[in-house]
């Protein structure tokens, strides 16, 4: 029998409804009879049945005969508190803004709960329908590189985490915050389900759990955040049993959130690197990729406090110093006497916390060895080897770190320190300057070869951007490294999400997903999301665009349609050779020809607006420039633009 | 010239005898990059050579008009392309190696599979690419990037 014809008092309604006919029937025996005398007595005068006798009427019917009909009372809910709003509650006092999913009926109850729990209900978070799994995640990671917290996608059972297995494994190498929570109900389809669930993504994940009571559950959650959390930082799955979230809460309370302890180094080796900072003549600073904006301003601080130049990854991925900070470059004299690594090699002391990858070796359950890496061995941070090698290499975070360090230097800091400080900061100022300039005069010689061609050259299509979004609040969420990554030399990267780096893996399918997900995060906070969309990545998942307009998401995609996956193209085109065998057919699977693809009709399709193909570059300012009011207006935009190859 | 059978060669040998002469003419060509090479005569087909410039997939890495991508293809400015002999000479360099992993991007393009005759048309198409680099003042775009590199940026400063 199915649930749906069951009420809500476990009576069937198809025997509720026998049940009534029965009594409707001796009713009528009552009425079609009334003076037959059928009816014996017992010994006791109290009537009594025979076989073919209808039995007499009972009180309710009595009363209903006479016309006095009330309904019927309804029974009370059996569930008042549902297990599952608690579960979305630990979420909210967590913080978590968003939820993306697509549906599944393992999660239903949390999904119900997502929806209609709290006042107002489905705020922080909010659910957003991703059309696929792998999008739900993608949106995730954008979101968690940009934001440097985590966001929720669910995943609908055995299905659902292998749909959403590829972002997961970029998400974890790219070390991004995402936490996953998988629906699991036994009592239903058993394909969707299994006995170890997460063992599916065991070995790149950082950390899962499949709670077996509800207070088990919600202590899961927090564990589920603070492990996203705390270096290494990286993905992590929570399994979430159907039982579990349509019990009965009763009086159970959301546990009070412990937040992560993150450590840093301790006071003395603090001590010793300021000491060290401030005696140098000329110091130096690199940065890497902090954790969160508080620890890009903690950076700041401290390179303001004892005036070192710095070095930035801002133009190769999020979180990291400034780039046109004055302190950032070069400086006045390259000959550093002391050099500091905040989650980068440096030539005296780096501070790297340890990466996702080095869990490997206990996550890594079913023995793959992704990345070359053999079950049991123990890979340092670094597999490649630093350019630097450092004097000392702490395995600390760095980030963690620069609170003591700043304490100490503030309190070691002398007079004299601050005047050598301040001279040396203001020459350090006008070298980065003039050395940020005359690099960007030369980049603009090399981008303007090909400008007025046809199809257009991806440099202009980053040049012609920044223009138009130098005085906004931007965000380069597509990664870059197909399209030529020109903006590195043409922008200026000063937020910690100006730009949110590689696909992890360096696999495509990743990029529509994870724009869609920096769009979560601009969306309330009046910035727009620029994305630089390959064609070949946009065809695994468009249905992420579908979920920009239904939401509102302000992600502009610009289209570089060379109209092929042609990193592919060009190994193949090697390989042909490389064999004697002529390059004439390498095309053959590598190319999108034959049709082409009409990403404007694409984005109409679902619910978008966008212009092209343009492939005369004198279209493609007015372009961008519709584009972008359309995203400051909070609404996606598409132009298709045919580009050069690279 | 008898040519130097590389394949009896032990790798290390094989990967010098290709890199020294690749790495001559790279650096010949890096060497007069700036100044102008004096062209050689052209003799083939130009409209034929745009067509196999597309088949054998040359815009893979130059660009559909040899200016964009790894390495641009503008005649006068690379060794390389001073003649149609040069050309083809570097085409040919690599065609008798295969390495598994390449240590060099641009491939082979052995006789066997691309005539002299062929070649020439491209070479043909190819000299007819043009520099197109219009003066910076002349781009509103580029003048704006540059003119923003100049600007002091408003920084947050936690210190100051």
């Amino acid at each position: 029998m199915s649930k749906k014809e069951q009420d809500s008092s476990g009576v069937s309604r198809r025997r509720f409804l026998q049940g009534a006919a029965t009594g409707a029937a001796a009713m009528a025996a009552d009425i079609a009879a009334p003076n037959q005398s059928h009816a014996q007595t017992r010994s006791d005068g109290s009537p009594t049945a025979r076989a073919g006798d209808a039995p007499p009427p009972t009180a309710r019917q009595i009363e209903r005969d006479a016309g006095d009909i009330r309904p019927p009372a309804i029974p009370a809910r059996k569930v008042q508190r549902p297990g599952s709003d608690l579960m979305v509650q630990v979420l909210k006092d967590l913080g978590v803004e968003y939820v993306a999913g697509n549906p599944g009926s393992s999660y239903e109850g949390i999904q119900e709960s997502f929806v209609n729990y709290g006042n107002p209900p489905n705020r922080t978070p909010e659910f957003i329908t991703a059309l696929h799994e792998d999008s739900a995640v993608d949106m995730a990671d954008g979101y968690g590189k940009a934001e440097g917290k985590p966001m929720v996608a669910t995943l609908h059972g055995t299905i659902g985490i292998q749909h959403g297995s590829m972002a997961i494994y970029q998400s974890f190498y790219s070390g991004t915050p995402v936490i996953l929570l998988a629906g699991n109900d036994q009592a239903f389809i058993p394909a969707h389900t299994a006995l170890d669930m997460a063992a599916m993504v065991r070995s790149y994940t950082k950390w899962d759990a499949q709670p077996s009571t509800l207070p088990e559950a919600l202590d899961a959650l927090q564990e589920a955040y603070r492990q996203a959390m705390t270096p290494p930082r990286g993905p992590v799955l929570v399994v979430l049993d159907m039982k579990l979230q349509k019990a009965e809460a009763g009086n159970l309370a959301v546990p009070k959130f412990r937040p992560p302890t993150i450590a840093g180094v301790d006071a003395g080796v603090a001590r010793e690197i300021a000491q060290a900072l401030l005696n140098a003549d000329n110091p130096h600073i690199g940065v890497g990729r902090l954790r969160t904006p508080e620890g890009i301003q903690n950076a700041v601080e401290l390179a303001e406090l004892v005036g070192a130049s710095v070095s930035t990854r801002a133009t190769q991925g999020p979180m990291s110093f400034p780039q046109r900070h004055p302190l950032c470059g070069p400086g006045a004299n390259t000959k550093y006497d002391y050099a500091l690594g905040l989650e980068v090699p440096a030539a005296q002391v780096a501070l790297i916390g340890p990466t996702v990858k080095t869990l490997s070796p206990h996550r890594d359950v079913m023995k793959v060895g992704f990345g070359g890496l053999r079950p049991g061995s123990t890979p340092s941070a670094f597999r490649r080897g630093p350019r630097v090698t450092p004097q000392r290499q702490i395995e600390i975070d760095a980030e963690a770190s620069l609170p003591a360090i700043i304490d100490h230097v503030r309190r070691m800091m002398t007079r004299g320190h601050r005047r050598t400080i301040e001279r040396r900061s203001a020459a350090h100022a006008v070298a980065n300057e003039k050395a940020f300039v005359a690099a960007v005069q030369k980049a603009v010689l090399e981008k303007r070869i090909g400008w007025d061609l046809s199809p257009i050259s991806t440099a202009r299509v980053y040049a012609e951007l920044w223009p138009l979004i130098m005085n906004e609040d931007w965000c380069l969420a597509s990664p870059s490294n197909f399209s030529g990554a020109h903006h590195r030399q043409l922008w200026q990267h000063n937020k910690p999400y100006s730009y949110l780096g590689g696909q992890g893996a360096g696999a495509v399918t990743h990029t529509t997903g994870a724009c869609g997900g920096a769009g979560l995060a601009a969306k309330n906070r009046n910035r727009f999301v620029i994305n630089i969309q390959t064609d070949g990545d946009m065809n695994y998942t468009p249905g992420v665009l579908w979920t920009e307009v239904h939401h509102g998401l302000p992600v502009l995609t610009i289209m570089h349609n060379n109209r092929a996956w042609h990193q592919e193209l060009m190994f193949m085109e090697f390989l042909t050779g490389a064999r004697g065998r002529g390059q004439t057919r390498a095309s053959i699977g590598t190319t999108l020809r034959e049709p082409y693809i009409k990403y404007a009709k694409m984005a109409e399709a679902y619910g978008m607006q966008g212009e092209g193909p343009i492939s005369d570059p004198s279209l493609l300012s007015a372009a961008l420039k519709r584009g972008i009011a359309a995203v400051k207006r909070g609404e996606p935009y598409m132009i298709d633009v045919i580009t050069q190859p690279r | 010239m008898k040519r130097m059978n590389t394949t009896s060669l032990s790798k290390p040998g094989r990967l010098l005898a290709i890199a020294v002469p690749v790495l001559a003419v790279a650096l010949a060509g890096a060497a007069v990059a700036q100044r102008s090479i004096e062209l050689g005569p052209v003799s083939g087909d130009a409209a034929r050579g745009k067509q196999l410039y597309y088949d054998y997939t040359c815009y893979g890495c130059h660009g559909y008009n040899g200016q964009t991508g790894r390495q641009s293809l503008i005649p006068g400015r690379d060794a390389i392309l001073a003649n149609e002999a040069s050309f083809i000479h570097f085409l040919r360099l690599r065609a008798d190696y295969a390495p598994t992993v390449p240590a060099e991007p641009m491939p082979n393009y052995s006789k066997k599979t691309l005539s002299d005759a062929d070649a020439k048309d491209i070479y043909a198409y190819i000299r007819t690419f043009k520099l197109d680099a219009p003066p910076i003042d002349k781009v509103p775009a580029l003048v704006a990037i540059v003119r923003s590199a100049e600007r002091k940026p408003k920084m947050p400063s936690k210190h100051r």
